[in-house]
């Protein structure tokens, strides 16, 4: 019973016909069940893969440069855009707040796409075909793709990842030949916006010209997704505006202190290398992630934010 | 000190008494500090509102998941195993000082983490993947409360074991009481995960250690998430038990069955943690179909024997009352104006018809690259936490008020009104919620048009219509939940005394009447209902699956 000992003879007792019926009944559901995933690796054409490698946020940074600055082919609103070979391995970044980059692929083509976060965990969230994966920093995720709907895709970003992760969303183009990127305005696709030097963080910039170094800053720029809250427009909605603001004045807080300085050189250094020292009144609520840039990087990236007006 | 029950002869230890009463308050506040927050979330992701500013729709969504899915919940079960393993068994609470220890723990935890979330120290979601980091006196609320609540469940272990020595315990438990023991070992095994995570995480957070590894969180992480609701299951399916028994006299018509029913999720629910981790890397397709299978389903075989035990255990009980005519005069003639049995019976439905095909489906290892992280699986959530196990305890404590706080319900007709307001205001809500995600909307998203993002994408149309119907079901739930914690209040604080049996305003049903010899079918029309649930099940399935087949290849 329910509040008191059961009946005797409870634990002899016969299941009845109805109740056994179900239960036999229950189990086949259960079983066939359990055969539907196992046979759907075998039949289906929708299975998550087996193929994780292990990485790390600077070492997929760094994949993720490499691979853009050798394949990019132009830019899509401050996000590079890589046609990659059929059947290559493509690289995939999440970071706060956009995913690099915009893919242009065939339709009914495979392609190995290597999915990893450069800080925290995302969603991979392809619409309007619905299919959704989870992304962590450290974890390579190689998901092997072939679109069967041309088309234009977004990549949503559907697990939390901060104050911004509404913005964050991709676009992955699918078509059947070249000739429709017109119907995508993607027809003059321009040439990237420098491809200075081999295109390593390391290599020895000390004889560029200013306008190599700005053209080089840019390249960072797009690289490492300032974009997604520098906006070179004047608005600044997550992150103070890039244009008109190198030599400026700005109040910002330092250990809860506010205090005026004047953006230059050392201000950039210091706010790319430890972004919670010194924030800029207003963004607070919007603390800048840890870019990891390198010395060369930052030289240039001080020269193309003295360019934009 | 003891107290006779002159409505059920049951022994009340006055201490037990305490800490039911307790917890019992503790876990209204909870559920009206959730229900709360949840009314300003759902007017802010419905479009043409949108309330709240991003900050603070994050901001209220880890302060509604904390206290909705762990403190209204948790607080509630702890009331309900004191309750089980002394007042059903007339047995002395074992230590009146660890009562107390458990409960300031816990409110201790409780306060510590809200005050944290409410700060802004803590915008992480209830599920706060690392490297998301909260303030550390984040994680030290929750790790108190745990250890609180671990505590609690020792007390009903060592009631249990006292009962057993004190001759208070026959041959077996009664089956409520197997059902809480059940939850109690889940919540062991539930807790302990959360330990094993929440402890390093808390370390981390203090900069004591460098890193926690992603994907090892959040594999740990869902052993607490996912298990806990589990306990939620073996709660809740005890509650209906022990309804059949207060309303109708009724019982399981195989105690055997329902027994190794519970004895099964112990040995299987544990490993669903896997549910949570279908689409992500580092762990194969083997490890994910054998873990969110529950080990070939044995877990879900478990929760469908339920699912004929307890509405058979009505069915055949009317049949003995006499309600025997064809199919269903045991359904329609049921005691549908006693609140506690039609909250039982709605959430029996709401739970296995919404919560139970839902999980099922989405728990597959390829579905559930359809739904992940959409919002079809709050969606989900809603059709077995909220209109599952929430629904029960609703339902439950009207037979609480009278019988532990020995109050009159105030303002009864209300009462028999609002377990069918919130059945139908959370199954709209669930429904709808889970149709935007299978249309693609994410969960945990303050702006569905991207404002601020260098692309945009428009949703199927359709989705305007489901936000609207989110709305009104969100709306229409919010209110009924509103009735029944001012009505709980009310009533516990001011309502008329309750000074004997004639005071009862729900009935007390006397054991109903032996059952005559008979071969074959003891509920066929059970038998019909599961039937038809199963064909439901069927249709959603294949569904599912087409979605699925039409979307991009993928290995």
């Amino acid at each position: 019973m329910t509040l008191i000992a059961p009946t005797e003879g409870w634990f002899k007792k016969k299941v009845s016909k109805d109740e056994r019926m179900w239960i036999i009944i229950s189990f086949v559901v259960c079983i066939f069940l359990f055969a539907w995933m196992v046979l759907w690796h075998v039949f289906g054409r929708q299975n998550p893969s087996n193929t994780t490698y292990k990485t790390n946020p600077i070492e997929f940074a760094q994949l993720h440069d490499e691979y853009v600055k050798r394949n990019m082919v132009g830019m899509d609103n401050g996000i590079p855009i890589v046609k990659p070979e059929t059947g290559s391995d493509v690289i995939l970044m999440a970071q706060m707040w956009r995913w690099s980059p915009v893919l242009i692929l065939k339709k009914d083509e495979w392609y190995n796409i290597h999915i990893s976060s450069k800080d925290l965990v995302h969603g991979f969230s392809l619409q309007p075909s619905n299919m959704n994966f989870q992304v962590y920093p450290d974890y390579d995720y190689v998901l092997k793709f072939k679109p069967t709907v041309a088309g234009e895709a977004k990549v949503l970003c559907n697990e939390f990842c901060g104050i911004g992760h509404h913005t964050m969303i991709g676009k992955i183009l699918v078509i059947e030949n070249d000739a429709d990127l017109a119907k995508y305005g993607y027809n003059n696709l321009s040439a990237p916006p420098a491809r200075t030097g081999k295109g390593t963080a390391e290599e020895d910039i000390s004889g560029w010209s200013e306008e190599q170094l700005i053209k080089g800053g840019e390249m960072v720029y797009n690289l490492k997704g300032c974009m997604a809250c520098h906006k070179t427009d004047g608005t600044s909605e997550i992150g103070p505006a890039f244009n008109s603001i190198y030599g400026s004045k700005v109040k910002v807080k330092e250990d809860g202190n506010a205090k005026e300085i004047v953006i230059d050189d050392d201000y950039i250094t210091t706010s790319i290398r430890e972004p919670q020292k010194q924030i800029v009144v207003g963004f607070e609520k919007t603390p800048m992630a840890q870019m990891n840039l390198t010395d060369n990087e930052i030289k240039q990236v001080i020269s193309y934010i003295k360019s934009i007006k | 000190m003891f107290r006779i029950c002159d409505i059920t002869g049951f022994k009340v230890d006055l201490q037990s008494e305490k800490f039911i009463r307790l917890n019992a308050v503790m876990a209204v506040v909870s559920l009206l500090l959730a229900i709360t927050a949840a009314i300003l979330l759902v007017f802010t992701r419905y479009q043409p509102v949108h309330l709240l500013d991003a900050e603070w729709y994050y901001r209220l969504t880890t302060f509604h998941g904390l206290n909705a899915l762990i403190y209204w919940i948790v607080f509630f079960e702890i009331a309900g195993l004191y309750f089980g393993s002394t007042v059903v068994l007339n047995q002395k609470f074992c230590s009146p000082t660890l009562g107390w220890v458990t409960f300031l723990l816990m409110v201790g935890g409780m306060v510590l983490s809200n005050v944290m979330v409410l700060m802004g120290k803590a915008d992480v979601m209830l599920t706060s993947y690392v490297p998301l980091k909260a303030h550390p006196l984040y994680y030290l609320g929750i790790i108190l409360f745990a250890v609180g609540a671990l505590i609690g469940v020792g007390l009903f272990f060592a009631n249990i074991v006292n009962a057993k020595r004190d001759g208070n315990v026959g041959e077996t438990l009664p089956l409520f009481t197997y059902g809480l023991m059940t939850a109690a070992i889940l919540a062991v095994i539930t807790l302990a995960s959360g330990a094993i995570i929440y402890i390093p995480t808390f370390l981390w957070s203090l900069g004591l250690i460098d890193s926690v590894d992603p994907a090892v969180y959040k594999l740990i992480w869902w052993g607490l998430g996912h298990s806990s609701q589990q306990i939620n299951v073996a709660a809740m399916v005890s509650i209906w038990y022990l309804v059949t028994f207060l309303a109708l006299g009724g019982t399981s018509i195989n105690e055997r069955v329902s027994r190794t029913a519970f004895f099964l999720y112990i040995l299987f629910i544990s490993l669903a943690s896997a549910h949570h981790l279908l689409t992500d890397p580092a762990t194969s397709s083997a490890w994910k179909v054998w873990n969110t299978s529950y080990a070939m389903y044995l877990a879900v075989l478990a929760s469908m024997i339920h699912a004929f035990a307890v509405p058979s255990s009505i069915e055949s009980a009317q049949r003995r009352w006499g309600f025997n005519k064809g199919l269903f005069e045991w359904l329609s003639k049921a005691p549908w104006s006693n609140p506690a049995f039609a909250a039982c019976v709605l959430a029996c439905i709401g739970f296995g018809f919404i919560g139970g095909t839902t999980g099922v489906i989405f728990g597959m290892e390829q579905t559930n690259i359809i739904v992940h992280n959409t919002i079809a699986i709050p969606g989900h959530f809603k059709g077995t936490v909220v209109i599952g196990t929430t629904l029960t305890f609703m339902g439950i404590t009207y037979y609480l008020i009278p019988l532990i706080f020995r109050r009159k319900i105030v303002a009864f007709k209300l009462a028999q009104l609002q377990p069918w307001m919130f059945f139908f205001g959370v199954a709209i809500l669930s429904v709808s919620m889970i149709a935007l995600g299978q249309l693609g909307v994410p969960h945990r998203h303050w702006d569905s048009t991207f404002s601020g993002g260098p692309f945009t994408h428009e949703f199927n149309p359709s989705v305007d219509f489901f936000w609207t119907l989110m709305m009104l079901g969100g709306t229409l739930a919010f209110l009924a939940a509103l009735i029944w914690v001012l009505q709980v209040v009310v009533s516990v604080f001011f309502g008329p005394k309750v000074n004997g049996p004639e005071d009862m305003q729900l009935p007390l049903s006397p054991m109903a009447p032996a059952a005559k010899e008979h071969k074959g079918y003891e509920a066929p029309g059970t038998l019909i209902l599961t039937l038809l649930f199963l064909a439901t099940f069927a249709v959603l399935f294949f569904v599912n699956w087409k979605w699925l087949a039409a979307t991009w290849w993928v290995k």
